[in-house]
């Protein structure tokens, strides 16, 4: 395995699409703060005085999260379409989109994450009732 | 018996309702980060969360954090510098980004330049497209810390760990090498001694170039081991009654004929020591 991460070669084509992308992180302030980023970082011992690389974790971050809970989503959508009609229409009022573990668990199988949660465990109490006539 | 029960029942219906705490509870940055990822949630489009979603959601994003610092930092290790730079990002996030797939995963650590790499083309279209929400609150750094950590030692220059109490003596002085190396009984060590073939011509010196790291800048000769049983008390200290020499000496040639016999014995007792 030979890492050679200073080889250059075809670095000019997208050189100054990368240079764009590292300044505007400069000015791109992501949601999870720099403060935050930097203890989890010197945590696990990454020492970097540059800012840019920092906010490229922040982002990295932000969008994995992003992407799982867009997923989860998703899969909360197309459970209560999946709903008959007549019981969506009763539902209809407040179809408020709740993030549940049983699509945070769906959703994170997907990014390798298995999810269990105990199957008795009481979550709220109304864990046991079916998730679409449940009222929220 | 009734009350028992009753007392019984409270207790672990209190214990049900008990929520699965993270790790560590009272971790503020977890709580910080819990505000961070319910943001994120808000802007995908939830309006609502179960707390025990949003605490695994978390954690696994702070997971997700410390495992892609851990990967880039190992990759800086390996490559012997001490801070990660752009490129050991980019192949922690390949490294993290495997479970789901990315153009050109199949040509990873090839030719190809890793400033090229479909994650981080990715990752600048989500910038792009994606609008800022900055956290709810400030928050302030605590710069002092990083300072606090050391101090002068009293007397010298060298700074020293907070951890050392005051009443140690300071470090001692280091000198340079050529004192490093003289003994107080003028005994020197083994590396120095005459012993060794080359010892004064840095034959062993490593060579690290970009392309070949590693490579000896020289080519060796070939050394022989003879075992001179009998001449063990003219034998240098330091190499035991092992002598080295050259091939191109005659002397031990000779010698290495007449006590044949005890040498297969020395021999054989070398290797069941080895």
């Amino acid at each position: 395995m030979n890492h050679n991460p200073q080889s250059s070669d075809g670095k000019h084509d997208d050189d100054s699409a990368l240079s764009d992308f590292l300044a505007s992180l400069m000015d791109y302030t992501p949601t999870i703060p720099d403060e935050l980023v930097e203890h989890y970082l010197s945590k696990s011992g990454f020492q970097s005085p540059d800012v840019r690389l920092i906010r490229l974790v922040a982002v990295a971050t932000q969008k994995f999260v992003a992407e799982v809970a867009s997923d989860a989503l998703m899969h909360c959508k197309a459970r209560q379409a999946a709903v008959v009609k007549d019981k969506r229409d009763k539902q209809q009022k407040d179809k408020r989109l709740i993030l549940t573990m049983d699509d945070l668990s769906k959703s994170l199988r997907e990014y390798g994450v298995n999810v269990k949660h105990q199957e008795y465990f009481a979550d709220s109490p109304s864990t046991g009732i079916d998730p679409a006539s449940r009222e929220e | 018996m009734k009350k028992k029960k009753l007392k019984s029942r409270r207790k672990s219906n209190s214990h049900s309702h008990h929520e699965p705490e993270p790790s560590n509870p009272s971790d503020f940055s977890f709580n910080i980060t819990r505000v961070a990822v319910a943001q994120i949630c808000k802007s995908v489009g939830f309006g609502r969360s179960r707390v025990t979603a949003l605490n695994t959601l978390t954690l696994v994003a702070t997971k997700y954090l410390e495992t892609l610092a851990r990967s880039a930092t190992s990759f800086s290790g390996a490559a012997n510098r001490a801070q990660p730079n752009l490129l050991d990002l980019i192949n922690a996030l390949h490294d993290t980004s495997l479970h789901v797939g990315f153009k050109g995963a199949d040509t990873l650590y090839g030719d190809d330049c890793l400033l090229k790499s479909a994650v981080l083309e990715d990752l600048s279209g989500f910038v792009s497209s994606t609008d800022e929400i900055p956290f709810a609150k400030p928050i302030g750094r605590t710069k002092e810390r990083e300072t606090e950590g050391l101090k002068p030692s009293p007397g010298g220059n060298l700074q020293r760990g907070r951890h050392i109490p005051e009443w140690l003596p300071e470090f001692p002085d280091l000198g340079n090498k050529e004192q490093s190396i003289k003994r107080i009984n003028g005994e020197t060590s083994w590396e120095n001694s005459n012993s060794v073939l080359g010892h004064q011509t840095g034959e062993f010196e490593e060579k690290r170039d970009g392309n070949n790291g590693g490579k000896l800048s020289k080519e060796r000769r070939k050394v022989k081991f003879w075992i001179k049983g009998d001449k063990r008390e003219n034998l240098n200290r330091f190499s035991g009654n092992n002598l080295f020499s050259q091939s191109v000496d005659e002397e031990p040639e000779v010698e290495h004929k007449k006590s044949k016999a005890k040498q297969t014995l020395v021999y054989r007792r070398r290797k069941k020591v080895q």
